[in-house]
């Protein structure tokens, strides 16, 4: 057997090393079979001093370290990862407005829902002012000799200060489920 | 021989033999073939544990018309050495110490 078959049988057999490895020690046997035939062997005679192939190949796997083999094998093939580069960047074009556009869907929808709770809090508020307003009204037509419209002005006093309380605890309701809400989708993505 | 102990005396070994100028794979085997067999898997392993803990430097050089590569020792390697020589004097008492216990049951 001559150099060059020795070198790519042992290759072959090494094809679960990582690539670097397996050319770096290609190279240090390639250079241990050149300095013994410049120390006066034939090429046959070196190869032969450094073993068989299947004897220098169970060598190495038996003193590289589990953890290198593993990872060769668990990290995709370089002509799979060009493929996927490659239609990454063709597909970017598309990829990228449909990534951005779906982002921008969830973005305004959550947005929404934060509206939602701000206007229930700003009819809340209204209430609590139309309320007050209602109040001063009773106040006034009490003093200026209007007890009809004073009656009134109590009641509607009265029907403004019991819905901004009902309102309230709705305010309160939707503020908690858009809270929980966020916290869900957080947990879900931290999850992934 | 127990591995650790053995690995250690290798990587000593390696090291003595480009102590004293850099030198290269094969002659490092042939150097070290009177006192241990070293095929060239162990001796690749060996060099390439002492070069990732700086013990000594690689170098490719051009000889006859191809790249060969050159072991050079560091001071860290020499060190080595050294720590080797203060470990052997303890071990040398071990020894005796184990001997010593083995006789009365000769």
């Amino acid at each position: 057997m001559n150099k060059l078959d020795f070198l790519d049988a042992l290759r072959v057999k090494l094809s679960d090393l990582p690539e670097s490895d397996r050319e770096e020690r290609l190279a240090f046997y390639g250079e241990m079979i050149d300095d013994q035939i410049e120390d006066g062997l034939t090429e046959e005679d070196a190869v032969a001093a450094i073993g068989t192939v299947d004897d220098v190949a169970a060598q190495i796997h038996a003193e590289t370290p589990l953890l290198a083999i593993v990872k060769e094998k668990i990290t995709p093939k370089r002509s799979l990862r060009t493929w996927e580069i490659v239609l990454l960047v063709l597909g970017a074009p598309l990829w990228i407005p449909l990534l951005i556009s779906t982002l921008a869907v969830v973005l305004s929808v959550y947005i929404v829902m934060w509206a939602v709770v701000l206007s229930l809090y700003a009819a809340d508020l209204a209430l609590a002012i139309s309320a007050l307003g209602c109040a001063a009204i009773t106040v006034v037509w009490l003093l200026t000799g209007n007890p009809l419209g004073a009656g009134c002005a109590l009641g509607a006093t009265l029907v403004c200060a019991g819905l901004t309380i009902l309102l309230f605890w709705g305010c309160a309701f939707a503020t908690k489920g858009v809270v929980a809400l966020t916290r869900l989708l957080r947990a879900r993505r931290r999850k992934r | 021989m127990d591995g650790q102990l053995k690995r250690g005396l290798l990587d000593v070994c390696v090291l003595a033999a480009i102590k004293d100028e850099a030198s290269y794979g094969y002659q490092i085997i042939k150097d070290l073939k009177p006192y241990v067999a070293l095929s060239e898997s162990t001796l690749y392993t060996i060099l390439k544990r002492l070069e990732a803990e700086k013990s000594l430097t690689v170098k490719a050089a051009e000889h006859g018309g191809r790249l060969r590569k050159y072991y050079a020792i560091t001071d860290r390697g020499k060190q080595r050495i050294e720590e080797f020589r203060n470990d052997w004097e303890a071990l040398l008492s071990i020894y005796q110490f184990i001997t010593k216990e083995a006789k009365p049951s000769e």
